[in-house]
């Protein structure tokens, strides 16, 4: 089972606790702390929207940050983009954070970088 | 030296099986070095052609037909080495290729190419070639067919992917595939490791996806979306990984190969029933509630 890309041995079935997901990412050995902001682009229909965002206190944040520091390039992969708002959207409540969640559930493509 | 491991990609037809499995073998041979043949168990043998760069592979059933019997055959006639970076001289993994055929639409039965030429390989050490890693088989439909089960019923592909989307066939044929693997399961030792959803780009297919292999007790392994370089690549009879190996594209299938290598995930699937797989078709507004009233009534004038 994967999510987020972290593995997750088969005995612990297709329902991993969310818990889980931030524990991997707690000893991924990324340093969330020197990250003040995410920068993002989105593109769908050839129409590109700048996103900033800068809730450190979230998991989106987090999550965000980990996806920027150890993915190989800048574009997002769909499935994990799709998982960050899945988790997000039970974890996190603010509004920023929710106003992301819906944009990252679309079809468009995105673009990460941390600043 | 590692276990080898028997795949199978199974889908409905027309769900784009041949381009997910073909860009994902690339895949696995190219960023991680594995080296695959490829069963193609589809009439129409377009297993391979992104990984040869040709139209279509002369198919076992056809060769054998050529030389009057399959014993005629040899295995260099009917497994084709990869083209370009699949080659087994070029660095990184290589693929072989071979496609299984069937008869002539309207006559016969499809399964007993996939029959044949599965025996045919075996008897011939296919299987035991130096190093493989992978044997991969594209199967086509949705398991209706005992033949097209072959590779599950006799317990040769071990894994199955399930290539699915967001629309309502595509779910029916994930879930018939699910009761196919459940059938065998016992006997052959076939599990389900995941669905692949190679998306239409539908509303909440992301989601849709997920309640379906939840509910089947398996992982949505990967979402693929849609991009249109699979198809300029598709034109030069090349996989993305070849033809834009840095692509946005390419890092997806890099991703989904990824996974199924190292995916230990292989369950007996919890096949729904049809009332159930109705529910979730119409919680996610692939299908509508009939009004029991106007069942049976023509439209009004």
């Amino acid at each position: 089972m994967f999510i987020l890309g972290f593995h997750f041995p088969a005995e612990k079935g297709n329902n991993i606790p969310d818990s889980e997901v931030v524990e991997k990412l707690d000893n991924s050995g990324v340093d969330f702390s020197d990250v003040n902001e995410i920068k993002m682009v989105s593109e769908a229909h050839g129409v590109k929207e700048e996103l900033s965002y800068t809730n450190k206190d979230t998991f989106m944040f987090k999550a965000l940050v980990h996806y920027a520091k150890t993915a190989s390039t800048d574009y997002m992969i769909y499935t994990n983009r799709y998982q960050i708002s899945e988790l997000s959207k039970r974890m996190d409540s603010d509004d920023e954070t929710m106003a992301l969640c819906k944009k990252f559930d679309s079809m468009a493509l995105f673009r990460i970088e941390a600043a | 030296m590692a276990e080898l491991r028997q795949i199978a990609f199974y889908g409905k037809g027309g769900i784009g099986k041949s381009t997910t499995s073909q860009n994902t073998l690339a895949s696995m041979a190219h960023y991680f070095d594995k080296n695959i043949m490829i069963v193609g168990c589809d009439p129409k043998a377009d297993s391979t052609r992104l990984i040869l760069h040709e139209k279509a592979q002369s198919t076992i059933l056809q060769l054998a037909a050529e030389m009057g019997t399959v014993e005629d055959l040899e295995l260099e006639d009917a497994m084709k080495p990869g083209a370009g970076m699949f080659a087994p001289d070029a660095p990184g993994g290589w693929i072989n290729c071979t496609e299984s055929g069937g008869p002539e639409p309207g006559v016969g039965c499809a399964g007993r190419g996939v029959i044949t030429a599965i025996n045919f390989l075996e008897e011939e050490g296919a299987y035991e070639e130096d190093g493989l890693d992978f044997v991969s088989y594209d199967v086509l439909g949705d398991v209706v067919c005992g033949g097209f089960a072959m590779p599950i019923r006799e317990g040769k592909a071990q894994e199955i992917y399930i290539v699915m989307s967001g629309e309502m066939m595509a779910m029916y044929a994930a879930n018939n595939i699910s009761k196919g693997i459940l059938k065998y399961a016992n006997t052959g030792g076939v599990r389900l490791a995941g669905l692949v959803c190679n998306a239409r780009m539908t509303d909440r297919e992301y989601d849709l996806a997920w309640a379906l292999a939840r509910e089947l007790g398996t992982q949505m392994i990967h979402f693929v979306p849609r991009n249109n370089i699979v198809q300029h690549a598709e034109l030069r009879r090349m996989t993305v990984v070849e033809y834009s190996p840095q692509s946005d594209q390419a890092l997806e299938y890099k991703e989904l190969a990824r996974k199924i290598i190292e995916n230990d995930m292989k369950i007996i699937p919890t096949p729904l029933e049809m009332d159930d797989l109705e529910d979730l078709l119409m919680e996610f507004g692939l299908e509508e509630e009939a009004d029991e009233d106007n069942v049976g009534k023509a439209a009004e004038a």
